[in-house]
């Protein structure tokens, strides 16, 4: 019942032979991944550190989200729960280890965030040293987004036309905009992207708010 | 299967349907040609009279686990985006324990009673409304025994977690441990043939 006539043990053994040799040289590798090595120009890096160059506003990077931009990669390199609770648009999870060895598209624009800037600022630097030319982080983080994108705070001395096409943005991506008494405004960061960094309880309960709007 | 390439985008929803399908129509395709539709050969694996079930599924594991090495070696696929099923060790161990009962009794897996089905074979058909009638079951039962269901999680364990063993050792144990698997199974049929022949030379 097993005897086939169509069996041919020059075909079976080649494929034994074919898997003996790759097993062997399994053990022998150890790793399926081997060591990502990348190189930068540091005179360069810290041309643009120095121009601040290495960064976009939270308003610019959801103008790019908005219009579509080409090749544009947002990553998220914070926790999974934190990502499930909250991200921007269209932007993937990506450990920071992961940095190192994913597949890049070195035409692409990567624009990565942390709930700070810090990590997003280390894998800036990850990707620059693979080869990645067009990339940026959100120095203010998810804050910064928070802040300027979902839940400005504008004064209302701001000329309309500015406020308008805060509005816009804001409204586009389901955020709500304040128009605060000039006199008590705090937060002129929706306009030149400078930031005081809320408290991460803030963060949490902007977060809640959100999703609550989103329901 | 098609999960780099879908997960970068390169195709959509759609082209990712159409693909899902081709792959479907070859799998059933070369399992029917291996004789995997027949619940008579299948079956013979728990007799240990015919071990091409064993044979065909480390096969496909070998071919799989070393290609996937390999690619991800010469860095042409990214391993940690190909998805790993969580382990759940206790009602795994039972649902294993369901399915072997169910796959020696009606001789057909969940694949291979579509595969059978596709042919016309009635079991298949009957098993596929047994497969049916399960998941409805499962569902049902869901809200009494889900605790059980989520149990004893382990998330995504790969086996050299689970032994401390680098990745590429593994690999070398485990085609080990097919080649072996292989000629164990090629001398447990002859075994089985041997008497059915001198049967058939008495008559």
């Amino acid at each position: 019942m097993t005897t086939d006539a169509r069996r041919r043990p020059g075909i079976e053994r080649a494929f034994a032979i074919a898997a003996v040799v790759g097993g062997v040289l399994a053990i022998i590798a150890g790793s399926p991944t081997r060591p990502t090595r990348g190189s930068v120009d540091v005179t360069e890096l810290a041309r643009i550190v120095e121009h601040e160059e290495d960064h976009v506003t939270a308003t610019e990077l959801a103008k790019w989200i908005r219009d579509d931009k080409r090749g544009l990669r947002v990553l998220d390199i914070r926790a999974d729960s934190e990502f499930e609770d909250f991200h921007v648009p269209g932007a993937t999870r990506v450990p920071l280890a992961e940095i190192a060895r994913m597949s890049l598209d070195s035409a692409g624009t990567y624009v990565l965030y942390s709930e700070g800037g810090t990590h997003a600022a280390q894998g800036w630097f990850l990707l620059r040293a693979r080869g990645v030319k067009n990339v940026f982080f959100l120095r203010g983080g998810l804050y910064e987004w928070l802040e300027q994108v979902m839940n400005p705070h504008v004064a209302s001395t701001t000329p309309q036309a500015v406020r308008d096409s805060i509005r816009a943005i804001t409204l586009w991506f389901g955020g709500k905009m304040t128009v605060v008494d000039s006199a008590t405004t705090a937060t002129p960061s929706a306009l030149d992207g400078e930031l005081s960094a809320p408290h991460r309880s803030d963060a949490r309960e902007s977060i809640r708010k959100i999703r609550r709007r989103a329901c | 299967m098609m999960a780099p390439l879908y997960e970068f985008g390169r195709f959509g929803d759609g082209m990712g349907l159409v693909i899902a399908v081709l792959l479907g129509i070859a799998f059933g395709w070369f399992l029917e040609q291996g004789g995997m539709g027949n619940a008579r050969k299948l079956a013979g694996q728990f007799y240990f009279t015919d071990l091409s079930v064993l044979k065909l599924m480390f096969s496909a594991i070998v071919t799989a686990m070393l290609g996937l090495f390999w690619l991800s070696w010469a860095g042409l696929l990214d391993l940690s985006r190909v998805y790993v099923p969580e382990t759940f060790i206790a009602p795994q161990l039972v649902g294993g324990l369901v399915f072997g009962v169910g796959f020696a009794t009606g001789g057909l897996c969940p694949g291979t009673s579509c595969v059978a089905a596709a042919t016309g074979r009635k079991d298949g058909l009957a098993l596929i409304a047994g497969m049916f009638a399960g998941v409805f079951v499962f569902g049902e039962a869901f809200p009494a025994i889900g605790h059980f269901a989520d149990s004893t999680a382990r998330g995504a364990w790969t086996l050299p977690q689970a032994v401390g063993l680098s990745y590429g050792t593994v690999v070398g144990v485990i085609v080990a441990v097919a080649l072996g698997a292989f000629a164990g199974a090629e001398w447990l049929e002859r075994r089985a043939e041997r008497p059915a022949r001198r049967m058939k030379i008495a008559a």
